[in-house]
């Protein structure tokens, strides 16, 4: 009869010893909301996996005392994590990179508004939300990426013109499920309005080299390979490329040169990556901080040292590479419109048959 | 008739059946959750997914899995034959080394392949050194084209596996007659080796075609519409969770009737062996040319499935070693190994009860039951984690009460902080990969020496462990390193469940391909490889010494 015993207990006994193991690791890295005076914390939910990010983050504890607690993962379901977790929920920070998804989160209703004249002073008011509930880290240029040999500069001119027939066969983009792509057609269908939108998409498809397939890079090199003569994609992704540690890589990047569209228009579309102070935050004064720290002069002059995206705070100090590329006229579309239009586009894509 | 009755109904009611059903019942929680939005009333976006989105969807899906089911049987099965049935320069190397390729994460494979083949990779690189120009497009991973490759260079060791296991401990009589009776090798695969094998290839591929359906790294980066991108595109495009949740649901329950429909087409057969002793497959030795092609063959899938993705690596990774190699690393894989230790220990105790309670059954109820338990794998990564997520975080509301009793003020969250939770989730999703492994191992081994130990009075547990777990245990361990290799390269649990500050090798290889830098990926992905590698280079040391 003894023996009966033996698998459920053998199961309970690791599920046990599963539950312990798990406490444990919470004791270790997770401080409970019963011991806040303890040690002093910020916890972090990233969907920038950069690891510049990391690096400012552990200077942020040697300099301030307070420990920054972190887990990556995907915006959305991040925010539907916080959703989940309600006022229960541990984060206090989020961060993410794409001004639709940071107006989603506050749509969620899982931000709260920032106070703090630090922050007002280093980030100029179009890059912080209306209410203050993102602050902008970052932006980033979606870009025409060219052929240095085969087109010249003097004929790129606009997104829209890359829909005319002059570029049949030749453009190049990535699929209609990257964010970076949905985010430049709300920004199209705010300017331009739904059906020239709509047209538009249909042409970039009908001119497309190529099936849509793989990320930024790939876009370019298929440049370099003579796939197609024109690309869209994001500046930082051709700044990672040039400075990339395989030398084939900055061989490709060196033949393509960078346009920055609709410069006569309503100007080249920029995206922003952003943080926010969460609904439930329980350490709500170290996540000020945090914010403060993060879009300082010197975090700014980091971020884009490493990563080649524009800084929001106007006294960094640019990389070389930055600097090439000279001032250029942005879209004054409204980061929100970006979120609000967001679905609309998607649908639009699909419809169209971008892939 | 009263008395068989009580029999049988004292022959269940036991521990085994009560651990096997609330165990169950526990797994199922997210996975009904799931199933229960098909009968929730559409939102507006659904009619945009039917028109736009579905047909285009299930015929790539249906494609993709039907030819990757396809080449990874022909490369499995006949890979575990010719390693089961013949004896040549090398085999007890390839033997086990035929497994590695799932030390690869297929995304990672995705990325390096198409780096490798891309216009800055070495292959075009060396091309245009040699003055040969290559056509754009020619040797690209082109959309389909790749994701098959891909997937069936990654993933054909299951079937492999689980199919070279059952030929080795029960093709012997079979073989023999087949070839006293004069067949060709070739028809002899064809007219004996895939019938015979059919439960154990059958539940190798599942595995692969589960897999390939749930995911969503390579896929997504070839650009092809399966299922799980559109779930994910109806999530994070149109902000439509309960749709996302939809499509999934709709998913599973397909998954689960094209299961029934196989069960009941092999109703009327009966695999377990005939005769009562257990003819072990005695390897009959190549010579000449059968040897050479023998050789080649099984070099020729190494290299391509294992040794040439990892080699790139290990440049890209000579490379950026400086720049992103810390002391963490070793954490790192600490954590890793740690929690699918855990996970796997749960899930093969877990599968051996449920899959033992259930042959003892043998009806439809304990059937769907069977399936059940192993839907959690059907379903995308992102998608049972969001499930899983709120049962725990339900658990601890109803548990704050007690937290309160230690000190901890308003309701926090303690179970959904801590691994248990992710653990959890690696239980309900990789229940399928232990599972099948055990019940193959049942089905071959058939109920014959149990019912001859129950019938002299031995009770089940007794009998489990004196008769039927030594029968099994080959299968068992195939099973546990299954399990354990699938949770180290997982991604879209921990991604979302782990506790804060937890990272694993997945993570941090993530961390950089997500942001396609694939040459400082290499360093953490190299780490998951080594770890996975070396975990099947020890569970087939145990193996050898089981199978003494």
């Amino acid at each position: 009869m003894k023996r009966y015993k033996l698998i459920p207990t053998l199961l309970a006994g690791v599920m046990a010893a599963g539950l312990l193991a798990g406490c444990g690791t919470k004791e270790e890295t997770t401080p409970a909301d019963s011991e806040p005076k303890k040690e002093q914390i910020v916890n972090v939910y990233t969907a920038r996996n950069y690891e510049v990010d990391g690096v400012l983050y552990k200077q942020f504890t040697d300099e301030t005392g307070i420990k920054v607690n972190v887990v990556e993962g995907k915006a959305e379901e991040l925010i539907e994590r916080m959703k989940r977790e309600g006022q229960s929920s541990s984060a206090d920070l989020f961060v993410t990179v794409d001004g639709g998804v940071l107006n989603n989160a506050k749509e969620a209703g899982v931000l709260q508004k920032v106070e703090s004249k630090v922050i007002d002073e280093q980030v100029p008011a179009h890059l912080r939300d209306t209410d203050n509930q993102w602050i902008g880290l970052s932006t980033r240029a979606r870009v025409i990426v060219y052929s240095k040999d085969r087109v010249k500069p003097e004929q790129l001119s606009t997104y829209e013109d890359l829909a005319t027939d002059k570029w049949k066969g030749k453009v190049l983009v990535r699929s209609s499920t990257s964010l970076y792509n949905q985010s430049l057609v709300a920004s199209l269908i705010e300017l331009n309005g739904e059906q020239k939108t709509e047209e538009w998409a249909k042409g970039i498809t009908a001119n497309l080299a190529r099936n849509p397939e793989g990320g930024d890079r790939d876009q370019a090199k298929a440049i370099a390979a003579g796939v197609g003569d024109v690309a869209i994609m994001n500046t930082y992704y051709f700044g990672a490329m040039l400075n990339s540690k395989d030398q084939e890589e900055v061989k490709a990047a060196q033949q393509l040169g960078v346009f920055f569209p609709n410069q006569d228009t309503n100007g080249t579309h920029v995206n922003i990556s952003g943080m926010g102070l969460t609904k439930h935050s329980k350490n709500k004064e170290n996540a000020v901080k945090l914010i403060e720290f993060m879009t300082s002069e010197k975090s700014q002059t980091t971020i884009t040292q490493a990563n080649y995206e524009f800084p929001v705070n106007a006294k960094a100090d640019r990389p070389e590479l930055l600097k090439t590329w000279g001032d250029f006229k942005a879209q004054k579309v409204d980061f929100a419109k970006l979120g609000t239009y967001n679905k609309q586009a998607l649908l639009m894509m699909t419809k169209v048959g971008w892939k | 008739m009263k008395s068989t009755i009580r029999r049988r109904i004292n022959s269940l009611t036991n521990g085994w059946l009560i651990v096997s059903l609330v165990g169950a019942t526990v797994l199922l929680l997210p996975v009904f959750a799931i199933l229960f939005s098909v009968f929730s009333a559409p939102s507006e976006n659904w009619q945009h997914i039917k028109e736009y989105l579905l047909a285009d969807t299930i015929g790539q899906t249906l494609l993709l899995v039907t030819l990757t089911g396809l080449f990874a049987t022909l490369i499995g099965v006949g890979l575990a034959w010719l390693v089961a049935a013949y004896q040549f320069p090398g085999k007890r190397f390839f033997r086990w080394a035929l497994v590695l390729p799932l030390a690869v994460p297929p995304y990672i494979a995705a990325y390096t392949y198409s780096t490798m083949l891309s216009y800055t990779g070495i292959v075009q690189t060396t091309l245009r050194n040699l003055g040969v120009t290559v056509t754009p497009g020619l040797i690209d991973l082109l959309s389909m084209r790749g994701a098959v490759f891909i997937f069936t260079m990654f993933l054909f060791p299951y079937v492999y596996l689980i199919t070279r296991s059952f030929l080795e401990r029960q093709s012997g009589s079979y073989l023999e007659n087949a070839r006293l009776l004069g067949r060709k090798p070739l028809a002899i695969f064809f007219r004996v080796v895939l019938p015979i094998s059919r439960p154990a290839i059958i539940g190798g591929v599942s595995l692969v075609v589960f897999e390939v359906i749930s995911d969503y790294g390579v896929t997504s980066y070839f650009g092809i519409n399966t299922f799980s991108t559109a779930i994910f595109q109806t999530w994070f495009g149109m902000y439509d969770l309960s749709a996302a949740v939809r499509l999934a649901a709709w998913l599973m329950v397909g998954l689960i009737g094209f299961f029934l429909i196989e069960r009941l087409l092999r109703r009327q057969q009966r695999y377990s062996t005939s005769t009562g002793k257990l003819n072990p497959l005695v390897p009959k030795r190549l010579r000449g040319w059968r040897s050479v092609l023998a050789v080649l063959f099984c070099s020729g899938v190494f290299l391509i499935a294992f040794l040439i993705p990892v080699v790139q690596l290990v440049q890209w990774a000579m490379w950026s070693f400086q720049d992103v190699w810390h002391a963490e690393f070793l954490q790192l894989a600490t954590n890793t190994v740690l929690v699918a230790l855990m996970a796997t220990a749960v899930i093969m105790v877990f599968a051996v009860i449920v899959a033992n309670v259930i042959r003892m059954q043998r009806n439809g109820f304990s059937f769907t039951l069977s399936k059940l338990v192993t839907a959690g794998y059907s379903i995308p990564g992102a998608i049972l984690a969001i499930g899983v997520l709120s049962l725990f975080i339900w658990l601890d509301r109803v548990l704050a009460p007690v937290y309160a009793q230690f000190g901890m003020v308003e309701a926090p969250l303690v179970l959904s902080l801590s691994l248990v939770m992710l653990v959890f989730a690696y239980v309900v999703r990789f229940m399928a990969t232990g599972y099948n492994a055990v019940e193959s191992g049942f089905e071959k081994s058939g109920t014959k020496y149990t019912e001859a130990s129950r019938m002299l009075g031995h009770g089940l547990t007794s009998t489990f462990l004196k008769v039927d777990l030594p029968l099994i245990k080959g299968a068992v361990l195939s099973g546990a390193i299954l399990t354990f290799v699938e949770i180290i390269k997982e991604l879209p649990l921990v991604l979302l469940l782990r506790p804060f500050n937890f990272e694993t090798l997945a993570t941090k290889t993530y961390q950089y391909a997500s942001d396609e830098r694939i040459v400082e990926a290499a360093v953490p992905a190299l780490c998951i490889i080594l770890a996975s590698s070396l975990s099947v280079a020890v569970f087939h040391q145990i193996g050898k010494r089981v199978e003494r």
